[in-house]
């Protein structure tokens, strides 16, 4: 009794397994995972489009981003995961090292993007996204407290200390952390992260952390929490709460804080960064780009470079998401058209924004970047002496590899 | 039931065994499938599994097992299989661009193409014959257009050749004898289909690569088994293996990768680096004392608050304030304590400015930190406390203590010598399922502070406040675009012993606590 009604399973289960690879045969369609739900009713629109047109239905779903990045890393060469991701371009390296990311063709559509989103999405030399929006952080100021844009980082400090001791604030300028977000700082003094090389590769042969640049920029900021007007305790909630009610004069920020301003209505101006002297080429931020990525493992591969080539970038599509979720587009003209005084403020900060590297090595500075910025501003370390440990750090993990 | 009813037993024997064959064959099928792709240490658990299963199973020996030998099998699938997988992953170099088997990265680099130089790139129209098979219409730049069908040698066609119907304003045929032309929009469903088909005769072959063109697509990679290495078709470069990627003798090295043995390479690494090891001890050394003075100080507060409140008016009152801490998750417990500490936003810090004239930096400074968060540690736990000895203290008779009265004992006396022997008794378990639990209590220490203040000098970042479960996050999970798990691998293999030192500890600590009673 108890056999041949395991027999019967081992049967019913066969059967299963053949049944079910017989379906998964017929209708042809295709799967979006994206990271954040902002775009979402608009891709759903865009996908009943596609069907009508091609016959080829779209699935969008929402997707944890470190959940896409485990899928497209781990599981894509086993054929796990979706036809087609929307990411941001620094995840873009280990999937292009480990296979996953299909080459995209443009052709003439080329130029019709901006040429720093093409260039983010670019991997040792070909295309592996196609862009869609750019985003980058800009310099805001109390426009009540201080008028006038600073051209220095040096008067930012000397306003702030003006501002401080006439008692108007508590906090010179608010740094959410020691990294993203003051990197205009370094870069206005010529610190970089990694160079690029004849090909136009960021690569690891240049490595710039610990650069004179890197180390000015970090002097730069423990000298103001020597003369008491930022806190040694960089924290990213106190700076914003520190700007919005009024008590710092300056905030290295982006897009995502707007809303939060705007809420408890503090008086504030976007601007382009402070250079290191007067006349100085001004600092530039790190540009992300967030674009679209064909699973190159996928059967359907050649289906979604179509939808996204000969669909999907079109002015109108570009436009249609832009109107959906109002995020710098990384189509030119409609980049260009942006009129608001916020977006017009961002995109004089980042207009000579460099894509955050997206090779590998990337990922090894960040904890070692933010380790040496704390022990400056904590006293424990000059900034050459951090500066190069961080550096010794990034090179044996690399090393380890 | 075998010697009353033979022919039954018999049959069941049978039955049993085709069930068991089949088993096996099903199994050998999915451990060879598993070999083909290089998945060694899986079908090598799979492989013992199988062996265990078929002898529980056909073995009468082994028939008091049977009814848990898939269970035991599970057992060893879900618990043994990961840790012998970790020690694996440890010796090999798997990690971001090393992700796949060798045989794995061989097929992807061999489904890779190229178009040789001089070879034609056309735009293409698709037909169907009523049998599924397809046919393309190629148009060069310049020149009259092809008919490319599989297995037949492309060549140009006029009109009223080989079937070809009219041509249209574009030059393509309005119909091919025996196909159906397709419209662009229905080509589009079915070009992952056609993208896999190679049209013409071999070796002159065009296939699909976009919805515009069609090319002359040659594989670019092929593997020669004889060599081990890859031929580039296009160059003739050679790429032999080295260190688990294909290199060319120029140091051009392919992508992907393939997981390789490395040996103790990782282990080496950071063991044998003092600025690797010395700060691993360190932090080593403040995981114990964290999670020691948590349980300690939990416990004492705990038993204090107990003893401070038994029998008080409004005791019921108080103690039900006293649980707050417990149903508040602790998440949210801990940012608001992060919250409230914060230097610039808290309270705590003017209210200390204002009596002490200073304010502890807690976050900056090592040791503060440290204090920080044990205390707050302290007020998640100490409820926990607080509930368990009010609980076990009712359950210790009254006469002991009228016994200790006559004997002429005092309130302290009377706790030393008996409410805390007998309440470390009964809780002791628990203080050391504390104990154990602290130890890796990844929450408080990440949200807090994230192990930080950074500590000095060190080959890999770490943390003065890190415990050995954050540091590996942080160097193996935080980085986004890095994934060494061969590294992280090897490092939990050192945590393991680290931490297994402890579970020997604490079991001899329990059994010894045992014996003395």
């Amino acid at each position: 009794m108890k056999k041949s009604l395991s027999l019967l399973v081992i049967v019913v289960l066969l059967s299963v397994i053949g049944a079910s690879s017989l379906v998964s045969a017929q209708d042809v369609s295709l799967t979006l995972w994206v990271y954040d739900d902002g775009r979402l009713e608009v891709l759903n629109q865009l996908g009943e489009q596609f069907e009508a047109e091609y016959g080829v239905s779209l699935s969008v779903e929402v997707v944890d981003l470190s959940e896409i990045r485990n899928t497209m890393t781990l599981g894509a060469a086993s054929g796990e995961g979706p036809d087609m991701i929307i990411i941001p371009h620094d995840n873009l390296g280990p999937l292009v090292e480990n296979g996953a990311a299909a080459v995209i063709d443009l052709g003439d559509k080329a130029e019709s993007y901006l040429p720093n989103a093409i260039d983010g999405f670019t991997y040792n030399g070909a295309l592996y996204g196609l862009p869609l929006a750019v985003e980058n952080i800009g310099f805001f100021r109390n426009s009540e407290l201080v008028p006038d844009a600073p051209a220095t980082w040096a008067e930012v400090a000397e306003i702030g200390q003006a501002l401080f001791d006439e008692g108007k604030i508590d906090s010179a300028i608010g740094l959410p952390d020691l990294t993203y977000n003051i990197y205009p700082v370094f870069t206005s003094f010529g610190g970089y992260i990694f160079g690029r090389d004849d090909a136009g590769n960021f690569t690891v042969e240049d490595f710039g952390l610990n650069n004179e640049g890197m180390a000015a920029g970090l002097a730069w900021v423990k000298s103001l929490v020597d003369m008491g007007i930022v806190s040694d305790n960089i924290d990213w909630e106190s700076s914003h709460v520190l700007f919005e009610t009024g008590r710092s004069a300056f905030i290295m920020t982006g897009p995502w804080a707007i809303n939060r301003f705007d809420t408890a209505g503090v008086p504030y101006a976007i601007s382009a960064f402070p250079a290191a002297e007067e006349g100085g080429e001004p600092g530039y931020p790190f540009l992300g780009v967030q674009g679209l990525v064909v699973n190159a493992y996928k059967e359907n591969a050649l289906l979604a470079q179509v939808f996204a080539v000969d669909f999907l970038a079109t002015e109108e599509n570009y436009q249609a998401i832009f109107d959906a979720e109002p995020r710098p587009s990384a189509w030119a003209s409609i980049f260009n058209a942006a009129e608001d005084p916020n977006t017009a403020g961002f995109n004089a900060a980042g207009v000579n924004a460099v894509p955050m590297p997206s090779i590998p090595a990337m990922g090894y500075v960040w904890d070692a970047w933010v380790n040496a910025g704390t022990l400056v501003v904590q006293g424990e370390l000059s900034p050459e002496e951090a500066l190069d440990g961080a550096v010794a750090q990034v090179l044996a993990q690399l090393e380890a590899d | 039931m075998n010697q009353s009813s033979p022919q039954l037993s018999r049959l069941s024997y049978v039955i049993n065994l085709g069930v068991v064959g089949v088993m096996l064959v099903a199994m050998m099928r999915v451990i060879l499938m598993m070999m083909a792709d290089g998945l060694y240490p899986l079908a090598s658990a799979l492989s013992a599994i199988t062996v265990f299963l078929a002898l529980v199973y056909l073995r009468r020996r082994f028939t008091p097992v049977r009814w848990f030998g898939i269970g035991i099998a599970l057992a060893l699938l879900f618990t043994l299989y990961p840790i012998l997988f970790t020690l694996y992953l440890s010796v090999t170099n798997m990690g971001s661009g090393h992700l796949m088997t060798k045989p794995q990265a061989v097929d992807q680099l061999e489904s890779q193409l190229y178009l040789p130089e001089g070879g034609q790139t056309y735009g293409w129209t698709a037909y169907e014959s009523p049998g599924g098979n397809y046919a393309l219409w190629l148009l060069p730049e310049e020149g009259p257009g092809l008919l490319a069908i599989p297995g037949q040698s492309i060549e140009a066609v006029t009109v009223g050749e080989r079937g070809v119907g009219e041509l249209d304003d574009d030059g393509i045929p309005e119909s091919i004898e025996g196909y159906e032309r397709l419209p662009v929009n229905r080509t589009v469903a079915i070009i992952p289909a056609l993208g896999a088909i190679d049209f013409g005769k071999a070796p002159n072959t065009v296939r699909i690569r976009s919805l515009r063109e069609a090319a002359e697509l040659k594989q670019k990679y092929r593997y020669d088994d004889g060599q081990d290495a890859i031929v580039d078709e296009e160059t003739g470069t050679l790429f032999k293996p080295l260190k688990g990627t294909f290199t060319s003798v120029e140091g051009e090295e392919l992508t992907p990768g393939y997981i390789v043995y490395v040996g103790i390479k990782h282990f080496d690494h950071f063991i044998g680096n003092a600025r690797f090891r010395e700060p691993l001890f360190k932090i080593f050394g403040w995981n114990v004392a964290f999670a020691f003075w948590s349980v300690f100080l939990s416990f004492a507060v705990g038993l204090m608050v107990t003893l401070l409140f038994e029998g008080l008016p409004g005791s019921r009152l108080i103690r039900a304030l006293l649980i707050i801490p417990w149903p508040i998750p602790v998440l949210i417990s801990i940012l608001i304590w992060r919250n409230m500490l914060n230097p610039d936003l808290g309270f705590v810090a003017p209210a200390l400015e204002s009596i002490f004239g200073s304010s502890p930096a807690w976050f900056q400074d090592a040791a503060w930190t440290r204090i920080g968060l044990i205390m707050v540690n302290v007020w998640l736990s100490y409820p926990y406390f607080y509930v368990i000895s009010a609980g076990a203290i009712r359950s210790i008779p009254h006469e002991i203590y009228d016994a200790a009265v006559v004997d002429g004992a005092g309130h302290w006396n009377k706790f030393y010598h008996i409410t805390l022997p007998l309440l470390l008794r009964i809780l002791m378990p628990l203080l050391i399922a504390s104990f154990t639990f602290n130890f890796n209590n990844f929450n408080v220490i990440y949200i807090f502070n994230f192990g930080r203040p950074p500590m000095p000098d060190t080959i890999v970042p770490m943390g003065q406040t890190d415990i050995l479960i954050s540091f590996v996050y942080r160097l193996a999970f935080i980085n986004t675009n890095v994934t060494n798990y061969g590294l992280a691998a090897a490092i939990t293999v050192m945590l393991f012993f680290l931490i297994s030192m402890m579970v020997v500890f604490q079991v001899r600590f329990t059994n010894l606590f045992r014996e003395a009673e």
